[in-house]
């Protein structure tokens, strides 16, 4: 797993700086990462992230301290070539209690951040990787054994196979050529037992995400013209908004809006999320979930979103680099399995029962 | 370092609930992320002039052996256990591990080869703590694990359990002497009505408890602790009930339970989620529909749900009424391979009579 996101996703190459970041748990991973990159030639350096003095900083500090900035970390992010983001979770309820607004507080004080952070990637200064490291907490969410959990994990990583990254590299083919097709179309149709939903993609760019920026990875991606989205469409693996389950969606859309929505479960934190904002009723995304070695939801939109045979879409925001122009403090994505479906693009079939026809 | 409240616990445990005597053998199970506790429990056992036993296990193990033993392994009891099982004096539970989950993926039927072959030992174990030649206590340690199902940081969680347990006040002892003492009082009450009536929204249920025997649940059993309980007459149940609370049987969660009663038995049986895991569970066998317990919870440390029976049955203010096998102790008679406790909170627009009189209101008794 290491070496290929030292060497596949990262690209780390001689003299790189190199951020690996992890909380307490992910020590295993960044370890051996850290050794991939000196043999490569590059000077890593950690940092050890403990969501136990978040949560002592968001109840105990004041409106300032929590959101405060410092010039090092903005310098920091001015000068290292590629980091990693490690997740590793003890307990998914750390920040349960604390209180909405101070979160609020903290992201838009990071937001300064994130801003010089995605500059300096879309300049491809800056190389950022998001991966997962098996963990109780994560194992308990996905309603697993750790040993089972870490098996899940690895599968999705193509770490169970002989030479994962060959495997990556097979995926990231496969999908460009899904992007050339998907590229030269104007409208789609997603067709089944309980979807049918047409959308225009008409001008829009898709993007292949093969694993570098997440890992693992493998979906492809765009945003769909805003007021193109009709039909109706039941979303049915269980979509996640801050730790909370929403399952059994149907959403019903015209002009491009959400027009009615609703849940068999979390049905009023659906209509709130929904209620956001202007943006938050119209689709920011649109993408198809291609890595086969995941094979079931488990509670994290890391994995989930990319099951095989999976598509998702996502109300609020879109991504710039899609051609996506709506934008919203929302960005939640909801999957509906395709094992039983099909897509139709411009009126001809391109996927079926969970695959693209090749 | 060792946090202060575990030697607290600890002590309790050892000089309270179980109670420790020179020359006793005293078993200590647990997860060994519950470590530091069991040292502290050593020290304390090794005062009182005890025997202490340590049986940490190792988190995944419990996995490892349904996923991987034959049958003839899932039924093997090693000599010692045997042996044990006629001299141990007294038992402490520690519960509480890595990953609640770990077992959601085993079958059934391989855990239920374990617990028929441990049968003989589980009787033999029952039937020395009713004559008291056993006395055990189980107690939640506080994990990451737990705090996250309980939606809370492990530094929360583990004042929700220490306060619990009253391990924050200075002698904490004396505290649960006292609680046990004013639950005395309650429980003579009680033990004179003949029919009790619960009142709350969408809940109006009457039971006859005449000639059964409330018990006194003071931390002796379950630590922490705080509820008096009997088991109602089995045919005597009328009317209905809708649990606020989920109600959590084998990590499998029904939300917003319903239920009516005639002649003792659920009739109908409605949820908002998982309502066919409810029904399956109540057809388990024909005492898995009737009463097995009536209880109150006392404990008013506890305020919030935390998806844990130990604590939830125990909020202050709360009712319970299980389904499922009733305790012979408190004269209850209904057998059953169930025993579910769903808590019902009363703590608002409620009231609760004995023998028609007003008894209880919004989760506060009126009598002593």
């Amino acid at each position: 797993m290491a070496a290929c996101i030292a060497e596949y996703s990262m690209g780390i190459e001689p003299g790189m700086l190199v951020l690996l970041q992890t909380e307490p748990s992910g020590f295993p991973l960044v370890r051996e990462v850290f050794r991939h990159a000196l043999a490569l030639g590059a000077h890593p350096y950690t940092r050890t992230h403990y969501p136990d003095l978040d949560e002592i900083l968001f109840t105990e500090g004041t409106d300032e301290q929590v959101g405060f900035v410092s010039e090092l970390t903005l310098a920091e992010i001015e000068r290292i070539d590629a980091r990693l983001v490690v997740r590793a979770p003890d307990n998914l309820s750390a920040l349960a209690s604390v209180k909405p607004e101070r979160l609020g507080l903290a992201r838009r004080a990071q937001s300064k951040v994130m801003e010089r952070i995605f500059a300096r990637k879309a300049s491809g200064a800056l190389h950022l990787c998001l991966t997962q490291y098996p963990t109780d907490a994560s194992a308990q969410q996905a309603g697993m054994s750790l040993a089972d959990y870490e098996a899940f994990v690895f599968r999705a990583c193509f770490c169970d196979r002989p030479d994962p990254v060959a495997a990556w590299r097979e995926l990231s083919g496969t999908q460009e050529r899904y992007v050339d097709l998907l590229s030269t179309v104007k409208e789609l149709k997603f067709e089944s037992a309980d979807a049918d939903l047409t959308l225009s993609v008409a001008g829009r760019k898709w993007v292949n995400s093969d694993g570098k920026a997440n890992f693992p990875s493998g979906e492809v991606f765009t945003g769909p013209v805003e007021d193109s989205a009709r039909g109706r469409i039941r979303f049915d693996i269980p979509a996640i908004h801050s730790g909370r389950p929403v399952s059994g969606i149907e959403i019903e859309f015209e002009n491009g809006r959400v027009k009615a929505a609703r849940a068999e479960r979390g049905d009023v934190l659906l209509q709130s999320l929904l209620d956001t904002d202007a943006g938050s009723r119209l689709l920011g995304e649109v993408a198809f979930g291609l890595n086969y070695g995941i094979d079931r939801a488990t509670g994290n939109i890391l994995f989930d979103e990319k099951i095989g045979g999976t598509i998702h879409m996502a109300v609020g925001s879109g991504y710039p680099e899609t051609g996506s122009k709506n934008k919203s403090g929302l960005h939640w994505d909801m999957i509906k399995d395709m094992k039983q479906g099909r897509v139709y693009a411009d009126g001809s079939v391109i996927y079926e029962n969970g695959k693209f026809i090749e | 370092m060792t946090d202060p409240r575990l030697s607290q616990l600890a002590k309790v445990l050892v000089h309270y609930s179980i109670a420790v005597k020179k020359g006793d053998w005293v078993r200590i199970e647990g997860n060994c992320v519950a470590e530091e506790l069991m040292r502290q429990a050593m020290v304390e056992i090794l005062k009182a002039g005890g025997y202490p036993m340590l049986r940490p296990s190792l988190p995944g193990t419990g996995y490892i052996l349904y996923k991987h033993a034959s049958k003839e392994q899932l039924e093997f009891i090693p000599p010692s256990a045997v042996v044990e099982v006629e001299k141990l004096d007294c038992r402490i539970f520690f519960w509480g591990g890595m990953n609640s989950r770990e077992l959601t993926n085993i079958d059934p039927k391989r855990i239920a080869i374990s617990s028929r072959a441990a049968k003989p030992l589980f009787d033999k174990m029952l039937a020395r703590i009713s004559s008291g030649a056993l006395r055990w206590v189980g107690t939640m340690f506080p994990t990451q694990s737990a705090a996250q199902d309980a939606e809370m940081s492990l530094e929360e969680y583990e004042d929700f359990v220490f306060r619990a347990g009253m391990l924050h006040k200075p002698d904490p002892v004396a505290e649960w002497k006292k609680l046990s003492t004013r639950q005395a009082k309650l429980v003579r009450v009680l033990n004179r009505l003949s029919t009790v009536r619960i009142t709350a929204p969408d809940t109006d249920l009457s039971f006859k408890v005449k000639g059964r025997r409330w018990i006194n649940c003071d931390g002796r059993q379950n630590f922490p602790d705080g509820e008096v309980f009997t088991c109602p007459h089995e045919n005597s149940a009328e009317g209905f009930i809708r649990y606020t609370f989920p109600a959590v049987y084998q990590g499998r969660e029904v939300e917003n339970v319903r239920l009516e009663f005639r002649k003792g038995k659920v009739v109908s049986a409605k949820a908002d989620k998982a309502e066919e895991f409810l029904n399956a569970m109540l057809d388990t066998d024909p005492g898995a529909r009737h009463v097995g317990e009536l209880a109150f919870g006392t404990n008013y440390a506890i305020q919030r749900f935390t998806r844990n029976t130990l604590f939830d049955e125990k909020i202050g203010g709360t009712i319970h009424i299980a389904v499922g096998a009733s305790l012979p102790e408190a004269g209850g008679k209904n057998k059953s391979g169930v025993h579910w406790d769903m808590v019902c909170d009363t703590r608002k627009n409620s009231v609760i009579y004995g023998d028609g009189k007003p008894i209880a209101r919004n989760g506060r008794f009126l009598i002593p």
